[in-house]
């Protein structure tokens, strides 16, 4: 019965959401945490199942969105997009973790989590606010395909078992290898994606699954093997279309039950100060990547308050692998951050009118 | 010029010889979206449908359906060479009573009669031993050359 419930609240939540422009993500994510506090909804079997089809087809769709032929043709771009963003933020929220007294293990989570920008509404935010003419539109684009990189990076740390990490990591390199190669070779087979029938949908569901396989029988994280499958159909996009209603549901399912997850341990100082910072690290790396790509400043802020929101990444990292701790941490900041990116992006011109204006006050 | 916008779609830019910008989007949801920048101006962009697309397009494209006085010219998108004409005449007193087998339509100018109106019925294929009446008014298909020997070899004009 609480899959029905969720799916008829996020339809809802939906609903109202795209009539005010507003980002789904932190709604779908309170409304599981109201709900989850109420005792409303209970976490089962299914809910549980349902979350993980969400998060396989998230990672899948982002594994079609890593081509290996089209990223080495563009490997300048996208590194000098997305270099500041990392080198900022990633060791900004580290550090100030473990300045807060939380474990290493918790900081590395943390700042695995909360590095990542939300695809989702910041690539959302740039077309409902038109502003895919800028050139900074584009390295935004980039700067995401990058984070992307990261993330596959980021599941491996993460689930490195150091007792076996020989054979952990052999097993890695010979699965993504294979994944790159098939990347390859799989025009061969682009006519099975193309036909009108239901068998493209199916097949591209059924793959997507097959990471469930891979953990199973070769103990491959389940989050790398939807990245790599995905990876391995990138070079035909009709299989983004296939996937994305999948996603949409699932996902909306999963940020529900996340939402309903945790209990929010109010650790009112070290939250605000990690949200805090995971604002202010995407403002400075901006500005970097700013003045590096487009030698301007405004651009630079553009750039900043367009990747502040967080979201989906997040939410899978800090759910994969985090404790209840960081949990409610991070879900505090995605619904934070999330709500005043969609604002900022919003407003970022005239911020930026605001902000030459006062300069030449000065 | 086009860059693929990752998760986004494809961006298509232009920018005029007087420094003005012109952005084209083909959106992931089948949405476009048009930009127009004026030099250091504020911008202005609408969003499309894929048939209010194809409506701009075919203004800004000189139109590919070419209209003479009676006569239509189909451009296929995809294939500039190939151009389809077609033209319609009213018979007058010299073809009624004659078949299209008889005049020898087709061999003599190759083009094809595709239908015929008579007295505000379609009567569309005619046969080979369709008989013209005076006052029907034929469409006739081929190539602008071959239109041309038609009203020449048959018409006699």
């Amino acid at each position: 019965m609480e899959i029905v419930f969720a799916a008829v609240i996020c339809s809802l939540i939906a609903l109202i959401s795209k009539k005010l422009s507003f980002p789904t993500i932190p709604l779908y994510i309170t409304a599981g945490l109201v709900l989850g506090e109420w005792g409303v909804i209970i976490q089962s079997e299914i809910a549980e199942f349902l979350s993980k089809v969400g998060v396989i087809s998230l990672l899948f769709y982002i594994g079609l969105h890593i081509n290996p032929e089209e990223i080495l043709r563009k490997r300048r771009i996208i590194f000098s997009a997305g270099l500041f963003d990392l080198i900022v933020n990633f060791p900004l929220i580290f550090f100030v973790s473990l300045a807060l007294g939380f474990s290493y293990s918790q900081a590395f989570i943390l700042s695995s989590a909360l590095y990542v920008s939300s695809s989702a509404i910041v690539l959302q935010s740039l077309i409902e606010n038109r502003k895919l003419i800028y050139k900074e539109a584009e390295t935004i684009v980039w700067l995401m395909v990058f984070e992307d990189i990261v993330i596959a990076l980021l599941i491996i740390l993460n689930d490195l078992d150091f007792t076996s990490i020989v054979i952990f990591l052999a097993k890695l390199s010979v699965f993504t290898l294979l994944a790159v190669y098939l990347s390859k070779k799989i025009k061969g087979i682009e006519g099975i994606f193309m036909r009108d029938d239901e068998v493209p949908v199916l097949f591209s569901f059924s793959i997507a699954l097959l990471s469930i396989a891979f953990e199973e029988f070769f103990d491959i994280p389940l989050a790398y093997a939807s990245i790599m499958l995905g990876l391995i159909l990138s070079g035909i996009k009709r299989v983004r279309e296939m996937i994305t209603p999948f996603k949409e549901v699932f996902l909306a399912i999963f940020f529900f039950f996340f939402g309903s997850s945790a209990e929010i341990t109010l650790k009112g100082l070290e939250s605000l100060v990690i949200i805090l910072i995971s604002i202010i690290g995407k403002i400075l790396s901006g500005i970097l990547t700013g003045f590096k790509i487009h030698r301007s400043f405004s651009s630079g802020i553009e750039i900043g308050l367009s990747t502040i929101a967080r979201g989906e990444f997040s939410a899978f990292l800090v759910y994969t692998y985090g404790d209840s701790n960081v949990i409610s941490i991070v879900m505090l900041a995605i619904i934070f951050t999330s709500i005043l990116g969609a604002f900022l992006a919003k407003y970022s011109e005239r911020i930026v009118q605001l902000l030459q204006y006062t300069s030449r006050m000065l | 010029m086009y860059v693929e916008m990752n998760g986004i779609g494809t961006k298509y830019e232009l920018e005029t010889e007087s420094g003005e910008k012109i952005a084209i989007i083909f959106l992931m949801n089948r949405k476009i979206q048009l930009y127009i920048q004026e030099k250091c101006k504020k911008l202005c962009s609408a969003e499309l449908t894929e048939s209010e697309a194809k409506r701009l397009s075919s203004i800004l494209g000189g139109a590919p359906i070419e209209r003479e006085k009676e006569s239509v010219e189909v451009d296929f998108l995809g294939i500039p060479e190939l151009t389809v004409a077609m033209h319609t005449y009213r018979v007058g007193k010299n073809l009624a009573g004659k078949s299209i087998e008889e005049l020898a339509i087709r061999e003599k100018t190759g083009v094809t009669v595709i239908a015929v109106s008579r007295r505000g019925k379609t009567i569309i294929s005619p046969p080979p031993h369709f008989t013209f009446e005076d006052d029907d008014t034929l469409v006739v298909i081929g190539s602008k050359d071959q239109i041309k020997l038609f009203e020449e070899k048959i018409l006699g004009k």
